[in-house]
């Protein structure tokens, strides 16, 4: 799931307004991108389910370190500290909760991979409820979480900038209009295996 | 490519656009100190 989390984190931006979108999103993607260092070093690797091509949700995630429980917490605790260096209590809490909300979605579409500690022992709990063993609705929840997060978006932005700057209020238009256009060619890309 | 061409699109395009709006802006708690005593 790529597309999904960026929907989330448009969502938390409207009713969390003082927290700068980008820090958002970047938090919502904290774990995959701590993930793509240490799959570039093949410490975390990818397996392809029958052996072919990648494509959407056909994969088993070997990311102990990333997306175990205990890493997520931990991973997600530094950026909310990070995050609340600059914006404060409020804000910590908000990009914690919204980088570990990658977990909790992960958890609904992986496939028992996940498990509760870093390198895990062969046999230890692995958890993953397995929605991707039917993409058809896995795609549609991504799909649900773009166009709820990407219209929530918009609207608070169009209030906002009628209330405070009328004159961005076209400016506003066009952000909720890139967001939701990113969440659907993201999902797309997604779904074609890209 | 998805994650990468997302990351683009979300982190920097929309959130430079999102940057230019009129949100209300966080700042850290700063400790509020009490006043000195004006010299006597």
């Amino acid at each position: 799931m790529i597309a999904g989390h960026f929907g989330l984190a448009a969502g938390v931006k409207a009713r969390e307004q003082a927290v700068p979108l980008w820090a958002l999103m970047l938090a919502t993607q904290w774990l995959d991108v701590i993930f793509v260092p240490l799959f570039l070093a093949k410490i975390e690797t990818i397996e392809v389910i029958g052996g072919g091509a990648a494509g959407y949700g056909n994969g088993i995630i070997h990311a102990d370190y990333t997306h175990s429980l205990f890493g997520a917490i931990v991973l997600s605790g530094l950026f909310g500290l990070l995050g609340g260096l600059r914006w404060g209590r409020r804000a910590a809490g908000i990009l914690g909760a919204v980088a570990f909300s990658h977990w909790i979605l992960d958890l609904v579409v992986h496939r028992h991979d996940l498990p509760i500690w870093p390198a895990a022992a062969p046999g230890a709990v692995r958890v993953g409820l397995g929605l991707w063993r039917w993409p058809l609705a896995a795609a549609a929840a991504e799909l649900a979480l773009v166009l709820w997060g990407g219209i929530t978006y918009l609207r608070a932005a169009v209030a906002v900038a009628r209330a405070n700057d009328p004159t961005k209020i076209r400016r506003a238009r066009m952000a909720g209009a890139t967001v939701i256009g990113a969440g659907l060619l993201t999902l797309a890309l997604g779904l074609a295996g890209m | 490519m998805s994650f990468f061409l997302g990351l683009l699109l979300f982190v920097v395009v929309a959130g430079v656009m999102d940057a230019k709006l009129p949100w209300p802006r966080a700042r850290p708690e700063r400790p509020v100190l009490p006043r000195a005593e004006p010299p006597r």
